[in-house]
């Protein structure tokens, strides 16, 4: 079919391949409808190329769950035996996906690599589209991935992918719309068929348009399904039976394991072929589309299907004995229990040695549901394994639900070691999901179980779940002891994870209790995980070292520790731990005055259905702080849901927090007899914990409502300003960045002076309760206002516009607005929309227009660039 | 969705004009908003045009925050407001 109306986005692909050729590398994000013509657009695009390069192309199927890295499998031949065999190995999936990026870089001829219907892509498959996208501008690679906008729903894993990758400069996007009604009538014209009916049904859609005009009748069929239907009932008997038969081999059909589920079939697939509704690509044959095989697959009598399944899954079992995902696609469809219950372990397995985790898990939730013949400990085995997959998809409901089964089973069949294990495994659940009293119950019975046999690595798991328990009490000197005991079994028995994971909480503990020793031991535990590649408990040191120096207001340390873990989680794709720190990084934000993103970010995890209790508490607390500072509503709905939530974890690291934050908003709402409830209700638990901030901030709120604290150990600016000594306090709070904070310790100075600084300070910060609260008492001390020095004094600050600023001044200044100055300068529209407003302070002016005025006034806008002005 | 009322000081007085431009500058803050799911209702303006009063529906105070911040508008406070009308009792 010649291409209608594709001229535009031809010209547009092409242009950006030209660029990358020129060593700007591109990732596009090609999008448009099922049937709209992605994939012809694309063999139209690669025939048109004038470039030396190789073009490599895969696709993502439509397996109920697909293949992990499938598109790297497909290209994988044409790099290389070595690159295969990486591919292959498990836990290698990092430097494949390196090797990878090393061969696009290094190429000089410009590669194109196209990978087809990646929203059916494998989390394995994502992850190396966002591992691209961040790295490509660096190559000469152009890489094109398509997919069907209409089916990537808000939750769609592909949109988070997509979000990552809108600030990357190597991103372009490029939508495929259906033809417009013209075209339609032309097409319709030439076949003699109704103009108005073919729009109307087919809605522009290039696959069904042609499937339409396939079909020979002269008239419309009311859906796609007909179309194809139609088209397949001018095939003879047996050319229709081989189409059937294809259809159930799937989306790429070798023409060998055709003639095994139809013997002498090859006329009939040439048939098929010189109808169109088969074609060739490489040594296989595909559908014209997936809608069309799945028109066919639907029709087909279910007993020929069951048939054809049987005898593919037999064929394939001893000619394909490694392409797991699929024998356990066909052994499901075909009934066959063992083997369905077999392959999808195996597929499971692999899955999650790709980390392909969803995949992975849907695997063993498949096994599952073949598993009634499995014996007792081979089922328990298969839950422990879909347990852990949902757990680090962060399905913790889930994943307790799994463990829970395996438990009963490993009691019911007495394997008191394995029970003992999977009590620990609960335990770790529950605290995640802030039920903490099961928990310690959970911990409490591994530790007797496992202490009735020899010592081994299950007891060192077992001590490190209980040292672990501790220390998210607080309790650091006990989840010391118990840690160092995990430690030492470990070591003794050389298991390099449970040393990883026991290192972490000592270390931490130690942390907490300001011991510094416990850096080195966290470190160690970081260096240890990235060698033996546990993703996840790297992960989690960065979770520890960032949210432990934030609970200790060291916030450019934290800072540190989370841009580099927050990266490592997004290039590993591990949710759980991001969640948590972006909440931390939220806490941060706040403490340093950074209140915007502090509230941008506690509603990302906010917004988030799912997220882990411990999450949510933390970006509760933010989100409730920011709204106390700022005098914004809907402080006390955010902090009665923290505060419920952490009554329930019952511990102190998120008792505190949360209480403190009432504390706070009490004392701004004017209400002191709140304010010392609140703080006074965690203050016996943070001092029973010895926690010197924790102590410091409540001791000081009750200190504020009236009621003298006789404490020590309060951490130092805190216990400075309840001695009366606010301007060390001061001086305090601003080494440590915390300008509100410090803002507080002048206020409380009563002179002119030190009001007029806390009020300069709260201004800034855009705190209007405690700027107005200042103001009053500048009144009361007779001082006559206005306190500042009036707003056009400071004019505007030219001198710090950004370069990036100036190119999105120049477009404001052609009228473009945020969506298109975001395409023009290749970013999201949230982030043009964050440089216009920095832009509109820097030059003190309130809106657009201004801007552009003020622009010109400064000369900023003819400078440089050709002029556009009319 | 909640709604809001966000009171705002103009200290030189607010001038939209009654002309093009003054229509485009306001379709400018309606699409502006629109991103963030924010749906500027109506303001009351005082009489010397130095205070408003915006009823504005959005997702949370932030978004409020946010939308005002790309317009260009100042924000003395926001209110979370409920609708109580006098013929309610009858």
């Amino acid at each position: 079919m010649t291409l209608l109306e594709r001229a535009a986005p031809l010209d547009q692909l092409l242009a950006w391949s030209g660029e990358a050729a020129a060593g700007k590398g591109r990732l596009v994000l090609l999008a448009g409808e099922a049937g709209v013509g992605k994939t012809v657009f694309l063999r139209s695009f690669v025939s048109r190329l004038a470039r030396p390069g190789p073009v490599l192309q895969g696709a993502c199927d439509p397996l109920s769950t697909p293949r992990p890295l499938g598109p790297l499998l497909d290209i994988a031949p044409l790099l290389g035996v070595t690159f295969e065999h990486l591919l292959l190995e498990p836990g290698q999936r990092e430097q494949a996906f390196r090797a990878f990026l090393a061969y696009l870089t290094n190429d000089r001829r410009a590669p194109v690599v196209i990978f087809e219907d990646v929203h059916w892509a494998d989390d394995a498959t994502l992850d190396l589209l966002r591992f691209l996208g961040r790295r490509l501008d660096q190559s000469r690679t152009l890489l094109i991935a398509s997919y069907r906008d209409d089916e990537v729903g808000p939750t769609h894993p592909l949109r988070a992918v997509v979000g990552d990758l809108a600030t990357t400069p190597a991103v372009r996007r490029l939508t495929l719309s259906a033809l417009s009604e013209s075209a339609v009538r032309d097409l319709a014209e030439v076949h003699h068929i109704d103009p108005a009916a073919l729009y109307q049904t087919t809605e522009g859609n290039p696959f069904y348009i042609t499937e339409v005009i396939a079909s020979g009748l002269g008239t419309v069929p009311p859906t796609i399904r007909d179309a194809v239907l139609a088209r397949a009932a001018r095939l003879s008997p047996p050319a229709r039976r081989t189409l059937e038969a294809a259809a159930v081999i799937g989306t790429r059909i070798e023409p060998w394991l055709l003639e095994e589920l139809l013997p002498f079939s090859a006329d009939a697939a040439d048939e098929c072929l010189s109808l169109g509704v088969l074609q060739t690509r490489g040594d296989r044959f595909t559908f014209r589309h997936e809608l069309a095989r799945q028109a066919i697959l639907e029709s087909t009598a279910p007993s020929w299907r069951l048939r054809f399944h049987q005898q593919a899954l037999h064929v394939l079992v001893t000619r394909r004995p490694d392409d797991v995902a699929r024998l356990a696609d066909h052994a499901e469809a075909a009934n066959d229990v063992p083997l369905a219950c077999h392959y999808a372990r195996l597929a499971g397995r692999e899955a999650a040695a790709l980390k392909a985790h969803r995949e992975a898990r849907a695997q063993f939730a498949r096994a599952l549901r073949h598993a009634a013949a499995l014996s007792p400990e081979d089922r328990a085995q298969l839950l422990e394994d879909y347990a852990e997959q949902c757990f680090i998809t962060d399905d913790l409901a889930e994943a307790l639900q799994a463990r829970s089964s395996a438990l009963r089973l490993w009691q019911q069949t007495g394997h008191r070691d394995r029970e003992g294990e999977t009590h620990a495994h609960l335990a770790r659940l529950l605290v995640g999901m802030g039920r903490n009293a099961e928990a310690e119950q959970s911990s409490a019975n591994a530790l007797s179980i496992l202490t009735e046999g020899p010592p081994g690595p299950r007891l060192a798991f077992a001590y490190s779940c209980q040292a672990h328990l501790r220390m998210l009490n607080r309790d650091n000197l006990q989840a010391i002891r118990w840690g160092q005991q995990a430690v030492t079994l470990a070591e003794q028995h050389q298991d390099q994870a449970m040393l990883v994971l026991a290192l972490n909480t000592v270390g931490t503990a130690m942390l907490l209790t300001n011991n510094e020793q416990g850096r080195t031991l966290l470190e160690r535990s970081l260096t240890l995980a990235r060698e033996a590649q546990l993703d996840d408990h790297v992960a989690l040191a960065y979770r520890m070292l960032s949210s432990v120096a934030g609970e200790l207001y060291q916030f450019t340390r934290a800072d540190q520790y989370f841009s580099e873990g927050l990266r490592y989680c997004a290039e590993h794709d591990i949710d759980g731990h991001r969640f948590y720190m972006l909440a931390w990084q939220a806490l941060s934000h706040l403490h340093q005055g950074r209140w915007r993103e502090a509230a941008e970010l506690a509603l990302t995890v906010t917004a988030r259905p799912g997220t882990a209790a411990t999450s949510r508490i933390m970006a509760l607390v933010a989100l409730g702080r920011v709204r106390t500072r700022r005098g914004d509503p809907e402080v006390w709905p955010a902090l009665d849901e923290a505060l419920a939530m952490a009554t329930q974890t019952g511990t102190l690291q998120r008792l505190a927090p949360v209480r403190a934050a009432r504390a706070e908003a009490a004392w701004l709402s004017a209400d002191p007899d709140r304010t010392f409830e609140e703080a006074h209700a965690a203050y016996p638990l943070a001092s029973r914990h010895h926690h010197p901030w924790f102590m410091g901030e409540l001791a000081y709120w009750q200190w504020k409502a009236g009621h003298a604290v006789a404490a020590h150990d309060l951490a130092e600016p805190y216990a400075l300003q309840m001695a009366g000594r606010w301007q060390d306090a001061a001086q305090l709070w601003t080494q440590l960045n915390c300008p509100y904070e410090a803002a507080r310790a002048f206020a409380e100075g009563h002179t002119e002076a030190a009001l007029k600084q806390a009020l300069g300070l709260f201004e800034s910060l855009g705190a209007r309760p405690a700027a107005t609260h200042v103001t009053q008492q500048l009144r009361q001390l007779g001082v006559k206002g206005p306190f500042r020095a009036p707003r056009e004094a400071a004019g505007p600050d030219p001198a710090r516009v950004t370069p990036r600023e100036m190119q999105v001044l120049r477009l404001l200044h052609q009228g473009l607005r945020d969506a298109e100055i975001a395409r023009e300068l290749g970013m999201s529209t949230k982030t043009a929309g964050h440089h216009v407003s920095s832009l509109l302070s820097k030059l003190a002016v309130r809106n657009r227009m201004e801007a552009v005025r003020e622009g010109d006034r400064l000369g900023l806008i003819t400078h440089g660039e050709p002029d556009h002005s009319p | 969705m909640p709604r809001y009322m966000v009171e705002r000081t103009f200290p030189d007085g607010l001038e939209i004009p009654m002309n093009a431009e003054g229509a485009a500058a306001c379709l400018g803050v309606v699409d502006r908003n629109a991103d963030l799911g924010v749906t500027w209702v109506h303001s009351y303006v005082s009489e010397d045009k130095r205070k408003t009063f915006c009823i504005y529906d959005g997702p949370a105070p932030e978004s409020i925050r946010q939308a005002a911040e790309r317009n260009g508008l100042p924000v003395d406070q926001i209110h979370r407001v409920a609708v109580l009308d006098p013929y309610f009792y009858r």
